[in-house]
């Protein structure tokens, strides 16, 4: 017989309570680590995006809010506020290639999808497209689709097919290879078709722009500013806002399992008092067989710590689950939005594990100190003389 | 039999406040001699009981000293009391108050947990204090598998398990049939053959009259003490 043993069998007395507590502490870690793994898996898929963005600057309007500078990750639809003639302007500054981009938003099959007007032969070779199949754009004015990747397979579109926007039948020239980015899902038109056919002018989202020489970025800026009144961000300045926003979105998520926790936490609270009171005779025959105050402590403090090792683990385990199938979830989700073209994996490493756990026996550790405590403090007379 | 094991100084002990006050011993005074066999009677609720609690550091006298081997144990700390329960004293309880959820074997080891025998000994020799009485077969039983005179030699094992001094049983048969009763008996008395000083507060007359001291409490005064002296 030892302590460990001792605490063991305290624990299993009472088999629902252990279970129904255990749940408690379970469920709180569990959710914590599957924000938590969610919340890593978002931010590296985010940074992905950026980093297949192809562009070293973006140019938008100067009243665009940190929102519309998210849709230039997602693909979503944004105004059309940039006025055509500032490419021209900005194409002119030597070392500064810039390509258009007009985003509205169409429907295929009733969901919503991204269709792109662009400058056809500029944008394969900026953004290195390679053709899986068909025909790419011929000009700047022919009336097909080009489909990106994970356009042509969600929908199961082939080449040939027609799809209608705005009342008009395109055929699908070309599917694009898959481009691991935010390319994949949406499809193209030339920017004259798609300026007519949504009827917007003279007008384009935004621009896309790289620079012959990066370490220069901030001159390339100046000049830009210097010709035309709009806004310029940097990719980095991009993904900076964009992982801001995240941040806060997972702290307000992290946040929530933490009162997940909390509740756990009062959850041992209760279980140890109760466990106090009706074991309080039993303190009272261990404290009469030589059991000091310290070792009244300690069973009660390692039960309380069994409970948050117990739960750390099985939290662990549900968490890593339960982001497993989340992931598709929130892709199919508005947060989805944000990591259009693929829904975040599960991701866990032993960090998170090791932290995941500590953190659970901490808090139960924490929540069995009081009762723990006052377990030990009762005299050996006191706790006989309960009935 | 010569020198004395269990020395008690003008002890008194007072529960409650103000009005509630009850004095439960009121200056009482014994030597018990070591390897001794005492017993302590008198009317329930006039401080048997209590006596019994105060010389096994379980409360502390309001007034008086306890002095085991000649240290007083009303000044002890609480930690040194525990020592002193673990190392010096075994308790039997009229109600066994064993650990419900362990078996006989894991009772007596639980006791031994907080001794000073090395843990790789102690199945062994709780294997041995439950042959002594008579209870190999139930080592595994749990309190509630055995009749109350099991459980109570179950609980004579367990006060043996550090190999104490001093016994101090309260009314060990106070719950027990009259067969249960003597088989409990025979194995006290086997017990104390072996040398250790027993202290039993009872209400069983035969019992008392083969003591070899009897002390007589009444009102929380000791009244009348027959034997060795």
């Amino acid at each position: 017989m030892n302590i460990f043993k001792l605490v063991a069998k305290n624990l299993l007395r009472r088999k629902g309570r252990f279970v129904f507590t255990l749940l408690g502490i379970t469920i709180g870690m569990a959710s914590f680590v599957a924000l938590l793994s969610l919340g890593g898996s978002m931010r590296g898929e985010v940074t992905r995006q950026a980093d297949a963005l192809g562009a070293n600057l973006i140019i938008t309007p100067k009243n665009w809010c940190a929102y519309d500078q998210i849709s230039i990750l997602t693909g979503n639809s944004l105004p059309e506020s940039l006025q055509y003639s500032v490419l021209a302007e900005v194409s002119a500054i030597p070392g500064i290639t810039a390509v258009p981009y007009l985003t509205q938003t169409t429907a295929v099959q009733n969901r919503p999808v991204s269709v792109i007007g662009i400058y056809p032969a500029e944008m394969l070779e900026f953004n290195d497209w390679r053709v899986r199949e068909g025909n790419y754009f011929s000009s700047r004015d022919v009336r097909v689709l080009v489909l990106g990747s994970g356009i042509a397979n969600s929908f199961n579109l082939n080449v040939g097919d027609t799809l209608t926007i705005r009342g008009e039948n395109f055929p699908v020239a070309a599917i694009l290879e898959e481009n691991g980015n935010n390319d994949d899902t949406a499809m193209y038109l030339p920017l004259s078709v798609v300026q007519e056919i949504f009827d917007v002018g003279e007008y384009i989202s935004y621009i896309g722009a790289k620079v012959e020489n990066i370490a220069e970025t901030e001159s390339y800026i100046a000049a830009i500013l210097d010709v035309v009144n709009v806004s310029v961000t940097t990719d980095r300045q991009l993904l900076s806002t964009v992982l801001s926003m995240l941040g806060s979105i997972n702290v307000a998520l992290q946040l929530i399992a933490g009162v997940s926790l909390v509740a756990a936490a009062f959850g041992i609270i209760n279980t140890m008092m109760t466990a106090i009171s009706e074991r309080r005779r039993e303190i009272g025959i261990l404290r009469a067989i030589g059991g000091k105050s310290g070792a009244i402590f300690k069973i009660f403090l390692l039960e309380s710590g069994l409970y948050g090792f117990l739960g750390g683990i099985l939290g662990v385990a549900v968490g890593y689950v339960v982001s497993i199938f989340a992931g598709p979830m929130i892709a199919e989700s508005g947060m989805g939005d944000l990591l259009k073209g693929a829904a975040p994996e599960a991701s866990i490493n032993a960090p998170i594990i090791f932290a995941a756990i500590f953190l659970s026996v901490a808090i139960s550790v924490l929540s069995g100190f009081y009762p723990a405590w006052k377990a030990a403090k009762l005299t050996p007379a006191e706790a006989m003389s309960y009935e | 039999m010569s020198d004395t094991i269990i020395r008690i100084e003008n002890l008194v002990k007072i529960y409650g406040k103000n009005a509630a006050k009850t004095h439960a011993l009121k200056g009482v005074s014994i030597e018990i001699p070591r390897g001794s066999f005492s017993c302590v009677v008198g009317p329930s609720g006039h401080g048997k009981s209590t006596l019994l609690q105060l010389i096994g550091g379980l409360d502390k006298p309001t007034d008086g000293s306890v002095l085991i081997c000649d240290a007083d144990i009303s000044k002890m700390s609480d930690n040194k009391l525990s020592e002193l329960r673990a190392e010096k004293i075994g308790f039997v309880f009229q109600f066994f108050n064993l650990l419900h959820n362990l078996t006989a074997m894991e009772n007596i080891q639980t006791a031994m947990m907080f001794g000073k025998i090395p843990q790789k000994d102690h199945r062994a020799k709780a294997e041995k204090l439950l042959a002594l009485v008579g209870l190999s077969d139930k080592a595994n039983a749990k309190p509630s598998e055995l009749s109350g005179g099991q459980q109570q030699r179950v609980s004579i094992a367990r006060a043996l398990a550090n190999d104490p001094d001093i016994l101090l049983m309260d009314e060990p048969t106070g719950n027990l049939d009259s067969e249960s009763e003597n088989e409990v008996l025979n194995h006290i008395f086997e017990i104390h053959k072996s040398g250790k000083t027993i202290v039993i507060v009872t209400h069983n007359t035969e019992l008392a009259h083969r003591a070899d001291l009897l002390f007589v409490i009444k009102d929380g005064i000791l009244i009348q003490k027959e034997g060795l002296s």
